[in-house]
């Protein structure tokens, strides 16, 4: 039970509350019995669908009912069905999953069945020699992607839906170009720069793009230091933004960014002398500096750097001074190994 | 010396425990609609109750007997494994809380193991991830379920380790942490079921320990309380994720375990027990076993250690010889402040 406020209630109260559910628990024990019995029986009529519809219009969680309901559609209803029919009585199931996911977005079960009605959408409305076979699929899971997205508008980070998202982006029978996708991250971040799930879905897009060599990786990381730059001044605070900026900078091969970005973000701890999400920053990239070029650059400056910014973060961050003490304790531990 | 709202109500939560169990085997209160409604999650609820009262040192609060009897009530002859209430189908998420609950009562006798073994070994993907039932969700929380219920059952060698660890391999982000599947974004919840089944098939080398503990650490938020992804809400359950997660790592002390402490012990009920997911908030038998859970690991006094990677108490986890290398922090013997005892964990960890 995730955010349900405690409400205390006379004895009074709770009285008139029980009286008024014993109808309701009479029904839907009712219901639980005919359904479970029949699914016993192996009963896939029509009159059984219906039931495992009301239940489940009442109780989506029914793991069970929705295994049924499966059951019912494929041995009983399918069979005797027009390709026509079994559209439509796909799409009445994702009407009912529609309505539970509106009251319940992060319950797996919904979502599983919501997967297997676009998954068993049949060929049509053509035959192949004439019309288009995939057209109902088309239309089904480009329907699917409005239909997430409105579900990300309500709650921007469900994972749940993020997580379909994905899926349904990779079955789309005719796939979006890949640059739809980061345009899409573009907007959930613009919207909100504290959307780490937006984050992370342009760290898995832009992967893509550089390795499909669609994009230049150099030209369009340039851009993206422009966006994270952005965002860190908007609000220093946020950590989507530094774990995202992590990201991009990467193992730190490349010199000039470290170096750029060590000066980026030493200007706006100027400006915002407590700011923790910077100092965490510079002492990261410094070590990567340390680490991967150290004939570079000047060591014993670097290092005294770091252990004055762990020294600082101790103080502004005391909750996690122990992780701080000990990144300290491994970089004078190698400065006294390299003397 | 302490103040009440800082110490855990044991015999509160008991008898709050309790009460759901006559619910459950005495068929009491049975007139509530919430109970019916909740059925999809009975078995896991027996596990998570029996469980928190095990780490709270009354593990018999329970009458063992109903219980060993309910559980195979929910046996599911046709799949092979149980259901998480009678008549309900087989899912490997009610099959492992089935198979810990026999263990933790010593009753595993009552299973058909090789049937088990097999329906848990039938929902393995040919990409490595497992299902959670025939109808093929996949997520690495199932991974985790398969790897524990078969470490627990004594079948690990059944497994094929390569594959199985591949694709939780496949999950892991740039951020240290991992994803329900290929591509989806770290969850601590994630996290732990990942840490958890490396650390069972002793695979932690895949795991990039400096970046996974960052990102851990960084879940705790001003008010003590821990949230499961970057800019979120705390809540108690992500206490016993992300803390796991950190002891199979063993950087418990990178966070602030006082702070977490208080923020649990103030999601009690305090008039009818139970744990919620915040302060305020309605509790439930879920949030009273992760929220206590997490208190044992921060070495909360007069608790009974658990064992992070299978969730079960220690003791009987290192009695089948079960036990990896995870460190909690040291068990308090009274109420003061454990800073020093954080102290204590870091120079011990140092000396290693």
């Amino acid at each position: 039970m995730h955010g349900v406020r405690q409400a205390r209630q006379t004895r009074e109260a709770l009285e008139a509350k029980r009286i008024k559910e014993q109808s309701k628990l009479h029904d839907y024990l009712a219901l639980t019995d005919d359904v479970l019995s029949r699914k016993n029986q192996n009963d896939w009529s029509r009159r059984a669908l219906q039931a495992t519809t009301q239940l489940l219009q009442v109780n989506p969680e029914f793991y069970t009912v929705w295994n049924y309901r499966r059951r019912i559609l494929v041995n009983g209803i399918f069979p005797e069905s027009t390709p026509e029919q079994i559209k439509d009585l796909l799409n009445d199931d994702l009407s009912l999953t529609m309505a539970a996911l509106k009251i319940h977005p992060k319950v797996y079960w919904i979502w599983t069945h919501r997967g297997w009605c676009l998954n068993n959408v049949p060929s049509g409305p053509g035959t192949g020699d004439d019309g288009d076979p995939r057209g109902w699929e088309k239309d089904f899971w480009n329907q699917e992607l409005f239909v997430v997205e409105k579900l990300l508008d309500a709650d921007p980070r469900n994972f749940h839906a993020w997580s379909y998202r994905r899926i349904v982006l990779s079955s789309l029978p005719v796939p979006r170009p890949e640059t739809s996708e980061l345009a899409y991250t573009t907007r959930k971040i613009e919207s909100n720069f504290s959307n780490f799930s937006a984050w992370h879905q342009r760290s898995k897009v832009l992967s893509s793009l550089w390795t499909e060599g669609l994009l230049d990786e150099r030209e369009s990381k340039e851009k993206e230091f422009d966006l994270v730059q952005n965002a860190m001044y908007t609000d220093p605070k946020d950590q989507s933004v530094w774990i995202y900026h992590r990201w991009l900078v990467g193992a730190g091969d490349d010199i000039g960014i470290l170096e750029r970005e060590i000066a980026v973000i030493q200007s706006l701890l100027d400006e915002e002398p407590d700011s923790k999400w910077c100092m965490e920053s510079l002492v990261h990239y410094k070590r990567l500096l340390l680490r991967n070029h150290a004939s570079l650059v000047d060591h014993s400056n670097l290092t005294r750097d770091c252990i004055n910014l762990l020294e600082q973060l101790r103080k502004v961050d005391p909750g996690r001074k122990a992780r701080y003490s000990e990144i300290g304790e491994v970089i004078t531990n190698l400065t006294v190994l390299s003397i | 010396m302490s103040h009440e709202k800082d110490l855990l109500l044991v015999p509160l939560h008991v008898s709050y425990i309790q009460n759901l169990g006559k619910a459950c085997f005495l068929q009491h209160n049975k007139n509530d609609l919430m109970y019916h409604l909740t059925a999809h999650l009975r078995m896991n609820a027996i596990y998570w109750g029996l469980t928190a009262l095990c780490t709270m040192g009354h593990p018999e609060a329970l009458a063992r007997d109903e219980m060993i009897d309910y559980v195979m009530s929910c046996w599911d002859e046709e799949a092979g494994g149980f259901g998480a209430h009678p008549d309900h189908d087989a899912h490997i998420l009610s099959t492992l809380s089935a198979i810990q609950i026999l263990v933790t009562q010593d009753a595993i006798e009552k299973l058909d193991i090789d049937r088990v073994v097999k329906f848990i070994l039938s929902l393995q993907q040919p990409s490595g991830v497992f299902a959670g039932d025939s109808f093929g969700e996949i997520d690495t929380r199932f991974s985790y379920i398969a790897v524990n219920a078969l470490s627990l059952l004594g079948r690990l060698e059944d497994l094929d380790v390569d594959k199985t660890v591949n694709y939780i391999v496949q999950c892991r982000n740039f951020d240290g942490g991992f994803g329900s599947r290929v591509g989806a974004e770290s969850h601590a919840g994630q996290v732990f079921v990942c840490c958890a089944a490396l650390t069972i098939l002793d695979r932690l080398d895949v795991i990039d320990t400096p970046t996974l503990s960052w990102w851990l650490a960084e879940r705790q938020l001003p008010n003590g309380g821990l949230n499961g992804r970057p800019e979120k809400l705390e809540d108690v359950c992500y206490s016993f994720w992300v803390l796991s997660s950190l002891s199979m790592l063993k950087k418990l002390h990178y966070i602030d375990s006082d702070k977490l402490t208080s923020f649990i012990l103030s999601a009690q009920d305090p008039e009818g027990g139970g744990i919620a997911d915040r302060p305020g908030d309605m509790p439930d038998v879920f949030h009273t076993h992760f929220g206590v859970a997490g208190l044992s690991l921060l070495g909360y006094p007069g608790l009974v250690d658990i064992d992070p990677v299978f969730c079960m108490p220690a003791a009987l986890i290192e009695k089948k010889g079960l036990r990896k290398g995870w460190q909690a922090l040291e068990r308090r013997t009274g109420y003061e402040k454990s800073s020093a005892t954080v102290e204590n964990v870091l120079e011990s960890e140092h000396a290693t």
